[in-house]
C-alpha cells in the first residue's frame, strides 16, 4: 500500500499540523492496494482519520468510515482475480469524496442501487453513485463507486 | 478503594516473623543462590495480603482467580523492589503496589489490542466529555470541540479517538442487558415494512432482520429506514453513541456476511 500523493496546498501559508486545515485547503491521498478484504480496514481507518483532521463532528466520522467500509467491501466482492483497488480521498474542510474502483471481468453490472447494501451507503453518506468506468486501452473494465460525505451532520430526519 | 494497612495487618502482627527474611533478602546480591528461596518464602508468606486485596476488588465483574493472580503479580513486585533501609515498612509499601497491579489490570482489561497506556487514559477523557457535549450541542461533538473542553490539541484528541478503536466490542449479552425498553420494538416494524419494500433484496434481508436481537433490530432500523444519527438514537436508546456506533458496525457486518453467504 502506497500513499501516492500527499499535497497540501493552500495559499494561505499551509495548512497547520494541528487543527483543522484553513478553509481554503484540499488534501488528497490516494491508496492503492490488493482487491482484499484484509486491507478494507486500513483505508477506513484512513477515511476517519481524514474526516478527523477535517473536524468533522463525530457521527460523520464514524459515517464516513462504515461507508467506505461498506463500498470497499462491495467493490472486493465483484473484483476480479488479483484486482487492484484503487481509492482516493479529497478532503475540504466541509466535504470529503471517496473515489474507489476495482478492476472487473467484462461485462460486470455496478452494484445494485436498490439492495439493502446501496440504501445503508446512502444513509451513511450524502452523495454516492457507482459507474463502470470507460475501458481504456489494454487495461480491464473497472468499477467505480463514489462516496461524498458534507461535514454539517443532517439535523431532523 | 485502597485496602488500609491496618486491616491487612502490621510487621509487628502475624507477619513480624517475615521481617528479618526481608532484611537478609534486600542484603543478599542479585547472584547469590539463596535468594530464590527466600524469595520464595516471602511471597509465600505475604499471600495472604495479596489475596485479601483481590477480595476487595471482587464483584466488579472480572473471576476472583485472575485478580488473585495480579495481585500475585503485584506482591511479587513488591517484594523485589522493596529497600527496607528507606525507613518506610513493606505494608505501606506492597498494599498500593498490589492495589495499583489491581487497578491497571482493570483498566487494560477491557481493550482487545495493546494501546499505550496514555492513549486509554486519553481515550476515557475523551469518552467522559461526550455525553456532556453532545447534549449542549444537539449533535456530536467535533474533535476541536472536545479539544477545548479537555484543553487539549486537537492532534491529541484525533490519537485517542482512533485508540478508542481498539477497545474492546461488548458482548452481545452486554448490549442486551443495559437500558433494554426504552424503545419498543412496535414502534418501528410499520416504517421498516413500507421502507424495505423498495429494497430488492428484501426478501433475503427480512428474515435477517428478524433473527437480530430487539436491540440491534431497532438501532438499524432507526439508523437506515428513520435516518436518525448516531447521536440520535443514542438518546432515544438510552446508550452512548460509541456504544450505538460498535452496535451498528457489528450488525452490518453481520448482515452483509449472511447475504453474502445466500448468493
Amino acid at each position: 500500500m502506497t500513499y501516492v500523493d500527499r499535497d497540501y496546498s493552500a495559499s494561505n501559508g499551509g495548512a497547520r499540523p494541528d487543527g483543522p486545515p484553513p478553509k481554503d485547503s484540499t488534501l488528497s491521498v490516494e491508496l492503492r492496494t490488493a482487491a482484499n478484504t484484509v486491507v478494507i480496514a486500513t483505508i477506513r481507518t484512513v477515511a476517519a482519520d481524514l474526516a478527523a483532521r477535517a473536524d468533522f463532528d463525530l457521527d460523520s466520522i464514524d459515517d464516513l468510515r462504515m461507508a467506505v467500509d461498506d463500498l470497499c467491501a462491495m467493490l472486493v466482492r465483484i473484483a476480479s482475480q488479483d484486482a487492484t483497488l484503487r481509492c482516493r480521498f479529497t478532503a475540504r474542510p466541509e466535504r470529503i469524496e471517496v473515489a474507489a474502483d476495482v478492476e472487473v471481468e467484462d461485462g460486470t453490472e455496478p452494484p445494485p442501487t436498490r439492495s439493502f447494501s446501496w440504501r445503508v451507503l446512502e444513509c451513511l453518506a450524502d452523495d454516492v453513485s457507482a459507474e463502470a468506468l470507460p475501458r481504456e486501452l489494454n487495461q480491464r473494465s473497472r468499477i467505480c463507486i463514489t462516496v461524498a460525505k458534507n461535514a454539517a451532520t443532517a439535523q431532523e430526519p | 478503594m485502597t485496602p488500609s494497612v491496618s486491616s491487612v495487618g502490621t510487621e509487628h502482627g502475624e507477619y513480624a516473623h517475615l521481617l528479618p527474611l526481608q532484611r537478609r533478602y534486600a542484603e543478599l546480591s542479585p547472584d547469590d543462590p539463596e535468594r530464590p528461596r527466600l524469595r520464595e518464602q516471602l511471597i509465600n508468606g505475604y499471600l495472604p495480603v495479596a489475596e485479601h486485596i483481590a477480595r476487595r476488588f471482587a464483584g466488579r465483574g472480572e473471576p476472583v482467580d485472575d485478580l488473585m493472580q495480579v495481585a500475585t503479580v503485584g506482591l511479587i513486585n513488591a517484594v523485589d523492589r522493596f529497600e527496607p533501609d528507606r525507613g518506610s515498612d513493606f505494608f505501606s509499601f506492597a498494599v498500593p503496589t498490589i492495589t495499583g497491579e489491581v487497578r491497571r489490570y482493570f483498566r487494560d482489561h477491557g481493550w482487545a489490542t495493546r494501546v499505550p497506556r496514555r492513549l486509554k487514559d486519553l481515550h476515557i477523557a475523551i469518552r467522559s466529555t461526550l455525553s456532556e457535549l453532545s447534549q449542549q450541542l444537539g449533535r456530536a461533538p467535533r474533535p476541536s470541540e472536545i479539544a477545548e473542553r479537555l484543553r487539549l490539541p486537537v492532534s491529541e484528541v484525533i490519537e485517542g479517538l482512533q485508540a478508542g478503536e481498539a477497545y474492546r466490542s461488548s458482548s452481545l449479552d452486554e448490549m442486551l442487558g443495559s437500558g433494554e425498553g426504552k424503545a419498543t420494538l412496535g414502534e418501528f416494524i410499520g416504517g421498516l415494512d413500507s421502507e424495505l419494500g423498495l429494497i430488492d433484496d428484501r426478501e433475503a434481508l427480512r428474515p435477517l432482520l428478524a433473527q437480530l436481537p430487539p436491540r440491534e433490530r431497532t438501532i438499524i432500523a432507526l439508523r437506515f429506514f428513520r435516518q436518525l444519527t448516531q447521536t440520535q438514537i443514542a438518546e432515544q436508546v438510552g446508550i452512548s453513541q460509541m456504544h450505538v456506533s460498535r452496535v451498528l458496525r457489528q450488525t452490518l457486518a453481520y448482515l452483509h456476511e449472511q447475504m453474502a453467504g445466500l448468493d
